[in-house]
């Protein structure tokens, strides 16, 4: 499906990323002790980020999942490893045509998704690195919803 | 105990139409029934997870010579796949793959297609081949081949109304696969034409 981030337009295929995340957020959600707190709603709603930021924010998000979240999340369970490593490696690929389209339509972030992003980071930061990939994974539904209005 | 067991030869991946297997010639150890196992590596684990490789459970311990890897290799990044033999405790060295696999390099064949003439209606069946795929189908008058026209279907229903016909005029259908995720069409079809009632209806 083509996806609309501000000026970029991305093919993706975010079914199959959200079937793999669909057939383990039970157990990954289930390994998240905190449930008071979350990393990319807490204080503002992702929807609130303008629709020109979408393309930098998008692939900010992206960045942050790749180099912070998914290397945190093994687990001992193999059916669980495969599905994060199918989401990882989807993810990878999505970022490398939001990266191209980046550069090429030079979206820049606005003030506020900075300020947005940066709150994303302390909330991460805030909690011990494991908990806070678990509970980034297990919140992977409200990116994927928000990307979806982006269509 | 590694170094006895030899470790399987040929292995290679065979990719038709987004379905993916990894296959490996037999290790024949006389009287013994030799097992092996199959783990995977995406771009992914090699640049971010120190190049950590994951078992494929279905194919942990089989003594089959094929794995299907399809639910595994699903994104289109390069991804690395090994095998090795195993008796008891004694397991062979890795056999890994050459070069990558992506499933941008799976080979798509052309879709299967059943025209009918159902009065002055033309009729398409086509072969469901699973969620990535859609068709593209060209149609023309016989006669009439600057004319071609296209009707694209997104999902497959089991059969797509393409046209009403003129009577007794022969039309002619072709049709191609194209999946999205990967940016690219199979050949066509064999171009199968079939005649509109009015002079003699025909069934092809």
């Amino acid at each position: 499906k083509t996806f609309h981030f501000g000026s970029c337009r991305v093919s993706m295929s975010l079914a199959e990323i959200r079937a793999g995340f669909t057939a383990i957020k039970a157990n990954i959600q289930s390994r998240d002790p905190v449930r008071t707190l979350s990393i990319l709603s807490h204080p503002h709603s992702l929807h609130k980020v303008k629709s020109s930021d979408r393309c930098c924010m998008t692939h900010q998000l992206f960045t942050f999942y790749v180099d912070k979240v998914f290397k945190h999340c093994r687990t001992e369970d193999s059916f669980v490893n495969r599905k994060i490593s199918s989401i990882a490696n989807s993810f990878l690929s999505a970022r490398r045509k939001l990266g191209q389209c980046r550069e090429q339509n030079n979206c820049v972030c606005g003030e506020e998704s900075t300020e947005k992003f940066k709150q994303i980071l302390a909330n991460y930061e805030g909690l011990n690195v494991t908990s806070a990939a678990m509970k980034s994974l297990g919140e992977l539904d409200i990116l994927l919803d928000w990307m979806e209005k982006s269509r | 105990g590694d170094a006895l067991l030899p470790a399987p030869q040929s292995v290679s991946i065979l990719s038709t139409n987004m379905k993916h297997f990894l296959t490996w010639s037999p290790v024949i150890v006389l009287g013994a029934t030799v097992r092996y196992s199959v783990e995977f590596q995406g771009e992914y684990e090699r640049e971010y997870a120190n190049g950590s490789w994951i078992p494929i459970s279905e194919c942990s311990l089989t003594t089959a010579t094929v794995c299907n890897i399809t639910e595994d290799i699903s994104a289109t990044v390069a991804y690395k796949l090994r095998v090795r033999a195993e008796l008891g405790a004694t397991r062979s060295p890795w056999a890994t793959t050459k070069g990558f696999f992506s499933p941008t390099m799976t080979s798509l064949t052309p879709p299967e297609l059943r025209v009918v003439a159902d009065g002055h209606h033309i009729l398409v069946e086509l072969a469901d081949m699973g969620p990535s795929f859609q068709f593209r189908v060209l149609y023309w008058k016989k006669g009439q081949d600057s004319r071609v026209q296209q009707k694209v279907m997104k999902e497959v229903s089991s059969v797509l109304h393409l046209d009403t016909m003129e009577a007794g005029a022969e039309y002619c259908v072709k049709a191609q696969t194209h999946v999205e995720a990967i940016n690219r069409s199979s050949s066509f079809s064999p171009t199968q034409c079939v005649r509109a009632q009015g002079d003699t209806s025909m069934w092809l």
